[in-house]
């Protein structure tokens, strides 16, 4: 229990952290924000323009009073409006975040359970035509960035074969079969990194749990095979399989912003990438904040379940 | 090697194409020619035009030069930041760790998609953000990996001794730390070249990487997409060219990690929880013996790459019931394979060729697996030299107590928990009610391995095999561990086999020795003869190595043959004072001398004659 | 006895727990211990693991610091010793290994390894090195060819050869001998102890010699140390205290150290247990916990080593004349 709570203080620092930084690279680039901003092709922007712009920003308080203020906002949920159309940022994050989630969960569900059985087996059976199958392609997938898995999906599966959508989003509540439609090849090209890294790590680590003594022993005792490889390999090899899908979260959480442009999924990529060219500060930071924050959370909960999995890191 | 070569191949190809891309008189990949947009393969543009009629070929070629340098030059000055980084707090630990090492780990807070979207906004798109960028997100990568290599550089035995001899700091870091450390930073470095060569392209693809028209991978496929009904050709050709290059990238990453960490899989043994496959011999009439295991002519044969060996020859052993066999051997005298062997635990490339191995009147060796699997763990029992990685450490060890009960005896959960306690309590573990829920790391070598052995007494076996169950153990623990199962064995009456390389612990424990060497038995009767009285001289030169009393102990010199290299004749020839041309013609039988006394060894009578005439 | 080469006083060395929110308890690896060596002498340190006899080996040659106490190397404090002072200090103490794999450098030939003092120090010049690389070999029973071969080439014994030729490179006063053979075979664990007697014997070597073998250091050393959790429990000369241990903890080990002969062995102390944590030793005797004579008063106070007997021996034991 005391590791838990300083486990959930190591991610709040984290988290504070992640904030600051944010902030500060905000603050350290050279040249004045609001001038950045009002500034188009290469004309110097209206000087009045500008200082109005800086005093609706609070640029011209004291740094640390615009740190204290950002701070506070955070911790109250609010994130600023954007400054192209002043729609507030927490607004928009709170209508596409749950779509970018629904995108990764489908995803890592997709993932896990293609990758850890094909993983499992092919360890057990070092060596054959599945393994040598499954590793090739899992080596092909990994090889083959994600934007380019989409693109290609989007030209062979709606432009040439007209089988599928090429993109879009209708909300699950209107047409859930057309929803399930849309959301299945934004989703296996977001499956298809992680399932080959679970795959390949599931294999490596199941190889290894079999050549343990303990293994060994469970055979000594006279336990079923298909025991000994639930509970005394499995279970064992799970461990670094859920490290590297830890690790792997943040490739993923990048790879979603790219899948979501291609597909035309309206997560949250769309106004992020339309904040980055429009240089929309406050919307850039609220979303890389969000992100950063989903990412710190779903560590957590790793961390969480690597614990409920290994005694030993309760009691180290 | 052969795993780096085709990749390694491909990989220096394209970093050839992207060098020489200025010498190869390739048309200007940016100019502009409206007329010929779109157009298919023409003279002088073998792979066409695109959307703005500029060759297809010269800007894939120059894409790569690209993506190339950026990935190349963020991942160097990474490399040579990180590595330094990392030298530095893992040899002076302590604020140097703090500022170097850990500092780093708040760069992966962020997801690296993310971070450089978020500098791409402050400084603007472009090849130069682009190299900053992902040079600050592999640094951590460089930081962690040296600083995890030179901390346990710091604690090799071979880094102390030059400390030892007096080397300067700066000295031991770049001669003895930095080798150690440079093969996973190669690892580290293909890996971030190959990671910035996608998220270049990502970015590009996205328009927020290279800056149009430069040529770029990522942006050619950006261009591609729009037009991919007209002109599909035109996405394949970046796509395949980018993939192709991460894909020969990763191959040749395996391959160096395999080629830089010692435990390549290669080596690792194979093992499957399929049956095991066994000779189909004709099943030999069981001998009338009153021994509990009775092992005649066991014969192991191992498939390695450089050949079959032999480390188990013409083995034979017996015991009876009440009493304990000691197989006493060095390293690579086959007596454990032997045990592993009759347990029918070992991995599938060694198989028995030869012998028998008569339990209860059936031969162990030629059982089907499941067969064997009824006997293991409940009439013969096994317990191991290393009782931390003999326990799986994510179960309790109560659990794994009652899971040996439950696998051959038809009892009730809870029966079996009480039952388990009862054994805790017998094998000496105090407080087992509470012991029972403890996982392994939380107990002491001693304690595991009493769990040990209360599982493998757990179903009352007849024949108990301990493999060295001390050796791991400190003296006054495994005086402990010796009475227990010295006791056990009075109690139940059950046949023991102990293993050891301690001839002290043989005394101790046992009633009757074999001594193995080079994977035969040498010599074999009760403990007291044997000792008192040795026959075979290697058993006598083992005993003058053991040092007590006042005499200095006496080395043997040379070393144990390995199996692939077993003389023809006596084994122990090579290293024998008294060997004479006659012992290494031909293999030596095992004599029976004696009821329950045999010896290998030619010499062995007139030896001992001489001996009682001087 | 000759005057003393190496001389601990009062050494006491603490480890920092780990952990990086939650700082776990310090370890008390050495406490307190005052050891010296003569020029020649070999002296044995005999203790189970958490015993701390290797710290204290690394302590003596100024291999790790010190958190308390002091060591004289010829009388002169090395803890004061300058940087240059330092270098030629290292020239007279070092050290052998246990593990025979891990003590060689895998990248380098051993003829390298075995100069590479030599080189530190600056002596001799190139061809001498090689000459002397070569006697070094010679002295430690291989063949000088073998200077041109790589670790992985040779057998476990012959490493832990190597590794003595190379400490023995810079021509040493003072030896540790970190359980120099308890890595090896029955064989060639006797071949070692041979030659290190040898060598003590051609070269005048002191010796600090450690390890959990009773047996081997009553054959090898002079006098002997026993340790146990980070203390001394008993000292004096070796074939005194394994023919007459007085500390209960000396003559439990000696009871546990199985015998080939049945008349050497003595009646079987079974101690309850496993020795505590050193990270939480018991108050008062560190040995009380499984000591089958301790009373109350055992808990009361740290017991001094005080000389028992005729002198020769001394014993940190409060009952020690009633119990022997």
């Amino acid at each position: 229990m005391r590791w838990f709570l300083r486990r959930i203080g190591v991610s709040l620092a984290l988290a504070w952290i992640v904030a600051t930084i944010v902030f500060m690279t905000l603050h350290m680039v050279p040249g004045d924000p609001a001038e950045i901003l009002l500034s188009t092709g290469g004309v110097a922007p209206d000087p009045a323009a500008v200082a109005e712009l800086r005093e609706r920003l609070g640029l011209e308080l004291p740094l640390m009073t615009q740190y204290g203020n950002f701070l506070l906002g955070l911790t109250r949920g609010d994130l600023g409006v954007s400054l192209v159309d002043e729609y507030p940022v927490l607004d928009e994050i709170a209508l596409r975040l749950p779509r970018t989630l629904e995108l990764i969960f489908a995803g890592t569900i997709i993932a896990v359970i293609v990758a850890l059985p094909a993983g499992t087996y092919a360890a057990l059976h070092r060596g054959g035509l599945f393994d040598r199958i499954a590793s090739g392609t899992a080596a092909l997938l990994l090889a083959v960035p994600v934007f380019v898995v989409g693109t290609v999906l989007v030209l062979v599966l709606a432009q040439m074969l007209r089988l599928m959508p090429a993109g879009g989003y209708v909300p699950f509540a209107q047409n859930p079969l057309q929803h399930l439609t849309l959301l299945a090849l934004p989703a296996l090209a977001i499956a298809k990194g992680l399932a080959a890294v679970v795959f390949r790590m599931t294999r490596a680590s199941v190889l290894d749990a079999l050549s343990r003594d303990y293994v060994r022993t469970a055979r000594a005792k006279g336990i079923s095979p298909t025991r000994v490889l639930v509970r005394h390999v499995v279970r064992n090899a799970l461990t670094p399989v859920l490290t590297v899908l830890g690790l792997h979260m943040g490739t993923l959480l990048g790879g979603t912003v790219l899948v979501e442009y291609v597909f035309n999924w309206p997560g949250m990529s769309t106004p992020l990438l339309r904040a980055v060219e429009a240089r929309d500060y406050p919307m850039v930071v609220g979303i890389v904040l969000t992100i950063s924050g989903l990412f710190l959370l779903i560590n957590l909960i790793m961390d969480l379940l690597y614990a409920a999995l290994d005694p030993r890191i309760r009691t180290a | 090697m052969k795993k780096l070569w085709i990749p390694g191949a491909i990989v220096a190809l394209i970093i050839l194409l992207a060098v020489l891309a200025p010498v190869l008189g390739l048309p200007d990949p940016v100019r502009q020619d409206i007329a010929n947009r779109l157009a298919g393969p023409m003279d002088g543009s073998p792979l066409g035009r695109d959307e703005f009629g500029r060759d297809v070929l010269s800007r894939l070629i120059w894409g790569a030069r690209t993506s190339l340098s950026v990935a190349f030059a963020s991942a160097i000055i990474a490399g040579i930041i990180g590595t330094a980084f990392g030298l530095i707090g893992g040899w002076f630990r302590g604020l140097g760790e703090i500022l170097t090492v850990r500092s780093m780990d708040i760069i992966l807070c962020f997801p690296p998609v993310l971070l450089a979207l978020l500098v791409v906004t402050l400084m603007g798109p472009g090849a130069g953000t682009l190299i900053l960028v992902l040079s600050v997100l592999y640094l951590p990568g460089f930081a962690r990996v040296t600083y995890a290599e030179v901390l346990s550089a710091r604690s090799l035995d071979y880094v102390e001794a030059v400390r030892a001899l007096g080397a300067p700091t700066g000295r031991i870091l770049l001669r003895t730390v930095l080798p150690n450390v440079a093969g996973p930073v190669l690892v580290q470095l293909s890996l971030a070249v190959a990671s910035a060569v996608v998220l270049e392209s990502g970015l590009s693809f996205l328009g927020l990487g290279v800056v149009p028209p430069a040529p770029s991978w990522g942006l050619m496929i950006r261009g591609a997409r729009a037009t991919m009904e007209q002109a599909p050709m035109l996405l394949l050709w970046p796509c395949v060219a980018l993939t192709l290059t991460i894909l020969a990238m990763n191959l040749l990453c395996d391959g160096l990690r395999d080629a830089v960490d010692p435990r390549t899989p290669a080596t690792r043994k194979r093992f499957r929880v399929v049956d095991r496959l066994l000779p189909g011999l004709l099943p030999a009439s069981a001998p009338r013996t009153d021994a509990v295991l009775d092992v005649r002519d066991l014969t192991v044969e191992i498939a390695t790459p450089r050949g079959a060996i032999r480390p188990v020859q013409g083995v034979s052993l017996a015991v009876h019931a009440g009493e304990t066999l000691a197989v006493v051997g060095e390293s690579g005298s086959g007596k454990s394979v032997t045990a592993t062997t009759v347990m029918g635990l070992m991995p599938p490339i060694a198989r028995p060729v030869e012998g028998h191995a008569w339990f209860g009147g059936r031969d162990l060796l030629s059982l089907k697996e499941p067969e064997l699997r009824a006997l293991r763990g409940g009439p013969m029992a096994m317990v191991f030299q290393d009782p931390m990685s003999s326990l799986n450490p994510v179960h309790t060890v109560g659990a794994q107590v009652v899971e040996a009960i439950q696998a051959h005896q038809k009892v009730s959960s809870s029966e079996a928990w009480a039952q388990a306690e009862a054994l805790f309590k017998r094998v000496g573990i105090a407080d087992p009610a509470k012991r029972l829920r403890v996982y392994p790391h939380e107990m002491s070598g001693g304690m595991r391995q009493r769990v040990m052995i209360a599982m493998a007494i757990a179903n009352r076996p007849k024949l108990l095999i301990c493999d060295e169950p001390t050796t791991a153990l400190d003296v006054t623990v495994q005086a402990q561990i010796l009475d227990l199962l010295n006791e056990l064995k009075r109690e139940t009456g059950m046949g023991m086999i102990f293993i050891t390389h301690s001839l002290g612990v043989v005394s101790e424990i046992a009633d009757r020795v074999a001594v193995m060497y080079a994977g035969q038995v040498v010599e074999q009767g009760s403990v007291a003869e044997v000792f008192s009285h040795p026959l075979h001289p290697y058993t006598r030169a083992l005993l003058a190595a053991v040092p007590e009393g006042d005499e200095p102990p006496q080395g043997i010199p040379g070393i144990v043959p390995p199996p692939h290299a077993f003389p023809v004749g006596c084994r122990f020839a090579p290293r024998c004072k008294f060997a004479t041309a006659a012992c290494t013609e031909a293999p030596l039988p095992l004599e029976e001398i004696r009821a329950d006394r045999q010896v290998r060894c030619i010499r062995w009578h007139e030896l001992t004659s001489t001996e009682a005439a001087a | 006895m000759n005057a003393p080469l190496i001389e601990a006083v009062g050494l006491s060395k603490t480890f920092p727990g780990k952990g990086l929110f939650r700082k776990g308890k310090p370890v008390q690896a050495v406490k307190h211990i005052d050891a010296t060596v003569a020029r020649g002498e070999a002296v044995g340190v005999v203790g189970e693991s958490g015993s701390g006899k290797s710290t204290l080996g690394r302590m003596m040659l100024g291999l790790i610091p010190l958190t308390e106490g002091s060591v004289r190397f010829d009388g002169a404090p090395m803890e004061k010793a300058s940087a240059t002072e330092w270098r030629r200090l290292r020239r007279r103490m070092q050290i052998v290994f246990q593990d025979p794999y891990g003590s060689l450098d895998p990248r380098r030939r051993v003829g390298d390894q075995i100069a590479d003092g030599m080189k530190i120090h600056g002596l001799f010049n190139a061809a001498q090195r090689e000459q002397r690389v070569a006697e070094l070999l010679n002295k430690v029973g291989l063949d000088p060819t073998h200077a041109q071969r790589f670790p992985h080439e040779f057998s476990g014994g012959q490493r832990q050869r190597i590794g003595i030729a190379r400490a023995l490179s810079t021509g040493p006063e003072f030896l540790v001998a970190d359980e120099p053979v308890s890595a090896l075979d029955v064989s060639i664990q006797a071949q070692v102890i041979q030659l290190l007697g040898e060598l003590r014997r051609d070269l005048g070597l002191a010796m600090l010699f450690i390890s959990h073998d009773l047996p081997v250091v009553a054959n090898l050393c002079d006098r002997v140390i026993v340790m146990y959790l980070g203390r001394v429990m008993e000292e004096g000369p070796a074939k005194h205290i394994f023919a007459h241990p007085v500390h209960p903890y000396t003559r439990a080990l000696l009871s546990a150290t199985p015998m080939l002969d049945p008349e050497k062995r003595s009646k079987r102390i079974l101690l309850q247990g496993d020795p505590p944590s050193p990270s939480n030793p018991p108050s008062g005797c560190v040995f009380r916990t499984r000591c089958a004579h301790a009373r109350d008063a055992c808990a009361q106070a740290i017991p001094e080593l005080r000389p028992f007997g005729d002198g020769t021996a001394r014993v940190a034991c409060i009952r020690a004349e009633e119990i022997s």
